[in-house]
């Protein structure tokens, strides 16, 4: 029982994971990324018919890179050369990016909804042997399909580039005071399309775990808002790599309770899933009047 | 995070034009409108004139069959207006809060709250007295709509946190506390789909031309619409939310009620959603059932941010995202065109609306003239 509950919220935090790591780099960069749920979308798309014409997951999860990395630009070009208002182009973008699948999934495949594709072919699991039946361990870490090891590698990867590369410091100090970088010379917009590549990018390997990792089939509800979970998860972790993959295991395990709980009655989905959200609002009330009084006390 | 502003809304600079009659002022703002949201609109109709080509569809074609559905008959234009009510309600809301320069995302909700309370409170009015009936509901919606923003509210005005992300947060919650809500208390019986009962018959807002959809709901958007008109230009707060708008730190400097004014802001904008949600049920769907809302009060944040906050402006905006709503609908019934081809066209008009088209190039060579007149 608790095996099967820790497997499935490890599954279930993968796709929330890497959208919301992509979404951090962002955010530490200086952009607020609303549209990690169009990313997602995209990603799963592609990552399902890619997978399917070439009966290949490994080709369906580079398309789904590929396609992700060149959205986050394009979203994020609106944002910066364009000067666009981050929230409203990232809603804007959500609403294209599934106004466009919608219609021509609807339009040129004649399907609604759900696309079934014809040798698409799934993420394999690694079962590791000997480890596979240690009890609690074999749950956690066998049976993975291998964007959970990605996860793995980038969490400490992306703190030490973020913490120690000439990339990293950049990026923090474009995000922490824009002209301050500007006058030092930095390509501040370079750097924020840079991040905003990053973040559509690995949003996009969240969506491409989501329809070749669990399922196997693009349906154009299925990210059914985790990109705006994983918004929640880099708030909540403070856009520090290991805080906010923690956040979306976190979540990913309400997610699992959530769906065994249905079964079994008693909890209400819809409760549930307003517990992120709740979160994130208690965090930001703290922080925000801690900060008040701090500045506060400073001042005076 | 809190050192950067990330999030600016656009403030138009204050107008001073009160000696000016009020035909020239309709006729400057229509101009205004058109040169803010002419390219917007534009480039939607480009976008989605890309989307349908690439699908063997002829733009042209789909195009003016839209217009014909969003304009070509009587029976037509009253379903454009009705499609029009929410989002004059959401545009109003949205357009009332970004004046003041808080910039909530939390319409959605309060439209939503609203619309779940009324539909409640409306489907246990059939013994009430006829005015009563329709008054309790409204009343009450309208509060849930103003509670939902109390709390963003509050902490943006006393403790400074980011209201964006709040109130986006607070959709999410509404949303879900609205269907186990209705899941666990208000279910009709004998339904299939999660949806409350019918509000009763003396609690309906009556239609205006009766076979048609666009019921005195309209009226009260418009009267609301005239108020917002009327408030900001003539009240003292009015004034001081432009002020704060315009200018946050030279505000406080003089000593305006800021906190008053955000206060204002949030939790009337949230009113205002609350009434629109309350009226949309009332007066159109006659109860709450899931996806009561299809995205109303982001829609009220794109018609505000092209008006630029400008009354008339958002009336022609809201009529212009109706008509593509009302359209959209039935074209889809006449030619086999997906329906989700007017979604990529609102969303690129939201898009766009905030975009600044001003060429780094263009923008240092016109510097570069002013500076060779000035010297």
């Amino acid at each position: 029982m608790i095996d099967l509950l820790l497997a499935s919220a490890i599954t279930l935090s993968v796709p929330l994971v890497l959208a919301a790591l992509g979404g951090a780099i962002h955010r530490r960069a200086g952009i607020v990324n609303i549209g990690l749920e169009a990313h997602m979308i995209l990603g799963a798309l592609m990552g399902a018919v890619f997978s399917g014409l070439t009966g290949n997951w490994a080709v369906g999860a580079l398309a789904g890179l590929v396609a992700g990395g060149i959205s986050g630009l394009l979203m994020n070009v609106i944002i910066t050369r364009l000067k666009g208002n981050e929230i409203i182009v990232g809603l804007g973008y959500n609403i294209v990016m599934f106004g466009v699948i919608g219609y021509v999934l609807r339009a040129t495949l004649g399907v609604s909804g759900t696309l079934q594709v014809p040798g698409l072919e799934r993420m394999p699991k690694l079962v590791i042997p000997g480890v596979a039946d240690v009890p609690i361990l074999g749950a956690l870490i066998s049976g993975k399909d291998p964007l959970f090891w990605l996860c793995i590698v980038l969490i400490p990867v992306l703190a030490w580039m973020l913490r120690s590369t000439r990339w990293g410091v950049r990026l923090r100090a474009t995000g922490a005071s824009e002209s301050a970088s500007a006058s030092l010379g930095l390509r501040t917009l370079a750097i924020r399309d840079g991040a905003g590549i990053v973040a559509g990018a690995l949003a996009a390997l969240g969506g491409v775990a989501l329809s070749l990792g669990t399922v196997g089939l693009f349906n154009e509800n299925m990210t059914a808002g985790r990109g705006y979970v994983a918004l929640a998860a880099f708030y909540f972790g403070r856009s520090k790599p290991l805080p906010t993959a923690l956040a979306c295991v976190l979540f990913g395990f309400f997610d699992a309770l959530q769906i065994r709980l249905q079964t079994t009655g008693g909890f209400n989905a819809d409760i549930i899933s307003t517990l992120p959200y709740i979160a994130v609002v208690v965090v930001l009330a703290l922080t925000g009047i801690r900060q008040h009084y701090r500045g506060a006390r400073t001042l005076s | 995070m809190t050192t950067t502003p990330t999030h600016e809304a656009p403030v138009a600079p204050a107008q001073t034009e009160s000696g000016t009659p009020l035909g020239r002022r309709v006729i400057d703002a229509a101009l205004r409108v058109l040169k803010t949201a002419g390219l917007p609109v534009l480039i939607a109709l480009v976008v989605g004139a890309i989307v349908l080509l690439v699908t063997g569809n002829d733009p042209v074609d789909v195009y003016g069959r839209l217009v014909e559905e969003a304009f070509g008959t009587p029976s037509r234009i009253n379903a454009t207006l009705a499609a029009t009510t929410p989002i004059l309600f959401t545009g109003i809301a949205a357009a009332f809060a970004y004046r003041a320069g808080v910039f909530t995302v939390g319409v959605e909700g309060s439209f939503v709250l609203g619309g779940l309370v009324a539909a409640v409170i409306g489907s246990g009015m059939a013994d009430m007295p006829p005015v009563l009936s329709v008054l309790l509901p409204l009343l009450g919606g309208t509060v849930a709509g103003g509670l939902v923003a109390l709390v963003p509210a509050v902490l943006r005005a006393f403790w400074r946190v980011d209201e964006v992300v709040t109130t986006l947060m607070f959709n999410f919650i509404v949303a879900g506390l609205a269907g186990w809500a209705v899941q666990s208390f208000f279910l009709a019986k004998g339904q299939a789909n999660s949806s409350t009962e019918y509000v009763a018959e003396n609690a309906e807002l009556p239609a205006l031309a009766p076979p048609g959809q666009t019921s005195v709901g309209l009226v009260i958007a418009l009267v609301l619409l005239v108020a917002y008109a009327l408030w900001m230009r003539y009240s003292t707060l009015g004034f001081e939310f432009r002020a704060v708008g315009s200018a946050p730190r030279f505000s406080v400097a003089q000593g305006l009620r800021v906190r008053t004014v955000l206060l204002t802001a949030l939790i009337g904008a949230g009113l205002i959603g609350g009434v629109g949600g309350s009226a949309h049920t009332l007066g159109l769907v006659h109860r709450y059932s899931e996806g009561f809302s299809a995205d109303f009060g982001f829609t009220g944040i794109a018609i505000a941010l092209l008006a630029r906050f400008n009354p008339i402006g958002i009336l022609v905006g809201a009529i212009l995202f109706g008509a593509l709503n009302a359209a959209g609908a039935t074209v889809q019934l006449f030619i086999d065109l997906p329906v989700q081809i007017i979604d990529v066209l609102q969303g690129t008009v939201m898009i766009f609306a905030v975009a600044v088209f001003a060429f780094p190039r263009l923008r240092r060579l016109r510097a570069a003239r002013v500076e060779r007149k000035r010297s």
